[in-house]
């Protein structure tokens, strides 16, 4: 060794240091990558639907995109399907044998992934009227029917709030009205107080239509992640939203 | 003596054998099924209820083997309070309150009429509809059925007023059912068979007793009845669009007793998977098994000798040959095999270890009835989560990417490949089931 001019020596010294770091790293990014890919196949069921990141998935436009919503909010769903509190036939089917602790696994995954990147839709013109309407809304409420506004709880950007409260934008006008339809028939229920389910049954059904429309034509530029939890006082009694007291 | 009473005493002479033979033959009958003691229904009983934490515990276990929970819930429901449909071609049956509630639920009743609730099926309302397992629950022991009512005496009582029945005349009247037990009910002793193991009488003791494996694994008869001879010979569920399949030596005989008893534990297995109203009786229940009462009930399920096959004529067998899938099955299948299918199941249908089902030889799959392969195509599924298998795979639901004709092609190459040789399906069959997801 003594023989080795010092350069090669700091070389091969340099050489085994990297040998040795890449061993080291290799197995926990390599172990990353195989929990990913794993999570991805044991979702496959999933995918079809809500995309293979929960980014949503061409020809099923209507469903809603998973990625980047409050966990809390995601598990909460899965949940209502499983225990009765939200009927849509084939997620009770697929949730109903499913135990809080994977559906917890699946819920912190999908909240994970990266918000889905969307830009703004122009779809038929809404009229001027209409728009301002909708603007009203969404970002100062009806005070005088008694609506809160959407931005009180799901933020000026509309990216929802941790741990309960999901993203507005990204979603498709037909399934945004389904949604309402839901509160307003219980077919969608949350825990008593059911704040969803008291605003939808006071909005009228032009403003129904006009909000949603509007809301799904909103672009989410930058991917923007649910404010976190407590940063925003909610002007509303959600029984829903400690979540992580329910788990 | 006029001639109008002799052409009346005629009449009665002529008529009294038949009203005698009529009344003997129902005298035997009502002594098959169980006789007068089976409708004296006792009250008052001042035995006291265990309230030991070992017989509660038992009477926990007892109470998930029998899996009361499920038919006793509606989803999300308070457990054990009723309320919970069952549909059928005689109209709508809903279970009743298992909770301490002295008005609505068990609260008012003795061990005594528990007791004859449960193995004779008559109870302060009258006859019990066999929808109940009373025929099944007839063979629990008394220390059993003492612990199994502790359980439920100790529950939250929950003041949950039944539903009345929607059935349809014949079978809204209780009083009628005495017809119904007459021509089916057959109550015999559950008498242990020496020259078998203990397991083995452990394992039917848990299959015939509170496991009621036999309400959906047997083939039903006339007016959903029982018969002996389709024992555990599978068939349709009654009043739902699933199948089960036969549990016997010869359906089983891949399965060691290991991997049944894993399956029952675990839901999934080298040979096949729990979905529909198997995962939930494994997520409700059998997942709770103890290891060697699962052993136990595969070692009894492998001895159970197949239902003989029905006899088909040369006709009909004909015809089935001409119906074979390997007979209509076009490429268009193999390729959405290939694109849909082969990256989990494996181009030779042998499915990869726990994670995905084989289906060379599944007998879902080959199945006359292909009403399971069918939904699982159209609406996938997913394995319950039990300790055995806390993060299951999934297969994903079909009916929005393919039509009922592709649905058909690709289902008709996996029953006539790798072996299988199944019937023809047609896209009507899977038009038929589409929309049936929670049915």
């Amino acid at each position: 060794m003594s023989s080795l001019p010092p350069l090669s020596r700091i070389a091969s010294v340099l050489v085994g240091i990297a040998i040795v770091v890449t061993t080291l790293a290799m197995p926990g990014r390599a172990r990353a990558d195989d929990a990913d890919a794993g999570m991805r196949e044991r979702l496959a069921g999933c995918a079809v639907c809500h995309g293979d990141r929960g980014q949503g998935a061409h020809g099923a436009e209507y469903f809603p995109h998973l990625a980047g919503k409050p966990a809390g909010y995601l598990l909460e769903q899965m949940r209502a399907f499983r225990d009765g509190k939200r009927h849509y036939a084939q997620m009770i089917y697929l949730m109903q044998y499913l135990d809080d602790a994977w559906l917890a696994e699946v819920a912190d995954w999908y909240a994970a992934q990266p918000p889905i990147v969307k830009q703004a839709e122009s779809g038929t013109p809404m009229r001027e009227v209409d728009v301002a309407r909708a603007r009203q809304l969404v970002f100062d409420g009806d005070p005088a029917k008694g609506l809160t506004a959407c931005s009180a709880c799901h933020g000026r950007a509309l990216a929802g709030l941790e741990p309960g409260v999901p993203a507005l934008v990204g979603l498709p006008t037909e399934y945004i009205i389904a949604q309402f339809g839901g509160w307003i028939t219980g077919v969608r229920q949350s825990t008593v107080p059911d704040c969803m389910a008291s605003i939808a049954r006071k909005l009228e059904p032009t403003d129904l239509r006009i909000v949603a429309t509007w809301l799904s034509r909103q672009a989410a530029p930058d991917g923007e992640r649910p404010a976190a939890a407590g940063t925003r006082a909610l002007p509303l009694a959600c029984g829903d939203l400690p979540v992580e007291a329910a788990r | 003596m006029k001639a109008s009473t002799k052409l009346r005493l005629l009449k009665l002479a002529i008529l009294f054998p038949f009203v005698a033979l009529a009344a003997v033959i129902g005298g035997v009958l009502f002594q098959a099924q169980g006789g007068f003691a089976a409708l004296r229904v006792p009250h008052g009983d001042a035995t006291p209820l265990a309230t030991d934490a070992a017989t509660l515990a038992h009477g926990e276990y007892l109470a998930r083997l029998g899996n009361c929970v499920t038919c006793h819930t509606t989803r999300g429901g308070t457990p054990y309070a009723g309320g919970r449909a069952f549909r059928s071609g005689y109209g709508t049956l809903y279970s009743t309150n298992l909770t301490p509630d002295a008005t609505t639920g068990l609260g008012d009743w003795s061990l005594a009429e528990f007791r004859h609730a449960m193995r004779e099926g008559a109870s302060r309302e009258g006859l019990l509809y066999p929808a109940f397992p009373f025929d099944h629950f007839k063979r629990l022991t008394d220390e059993d059925l003492a612990a199994l009512f502790a359980f439920l005496r100790q529950l939250p009582a929950v003041d949950a007023p039944r539903t009345p029945n929607a059935l349809d005349f014949p079978a809204s009247s209780r009083r009628l059912l005495l017809a119904w037990r007459m021509l089916f009910h057959r109550p015999h002793p559950f008498t242990p068979e020496p020259s078998q193991s203990e397991a083995w009488n452990r394992g039917r003791y848990l299959v015939d007793g509170l496991g009621h494996c036999a309400m959906c694994h047997s083939g039903r008869g006339a007016m959903a009845s029982l018969p002996a001879d389709r024992y555990l010979a599978g068939g349709r569920i009654l009043g739902q669009n699933w199948y089960a399949p036969p549990l016997d030596t010869n359906s089983l005989a891949r399965w060691s007793v290991d991997d049944l008893a894993g399956y029952l534990r675990h839901g999934v297995s080298t040979h096949g998977a729990a979905y529909g109203p198997m995962a939930e009786v494994i997520y409700v229940s059998l997942r709770h098994l103890r290891k060697d009462d699962a052993a136990a009930m595969a070692t009894y399920l492998k001895t159970v000798p197949a239902a003989p096959a029905p006899v088909m004529s040369a006709t009909e067998r004909d015809l089935r040959q001409r119906h074979a899938a390997g007979r209509v099955v076009g490429t268009a299948g193999r390729r959405l095999y290939a694109e849909h299918c082969e990256s989990c199941h494996g181009d030779d249908g042998r499915g990869r270890g726990l994670d995905y089902p084989p289906l060379a030889g599944n007998p879902h799959v080959v199945a006359d009835d292909a009403v399971n392969s069918i939904r699982l195509v159209l609406a996938g599924g997913i394995p319950p989560t039990t300790p055995g298998n806390p993060r299951p795979h999934s297969m994903p639901p079909f009916s929005q990417v393919l039509d009922d004709a592709q649905i058909a092609d690709v289902l008709n190459h996996v029953r006539s490949s790798w072996g299988n040789e199944a019937t023809a399906i047609a896209p009507g069959d899977v038009r038929a089931l589409r929309g049936s997801t929670l049915d």
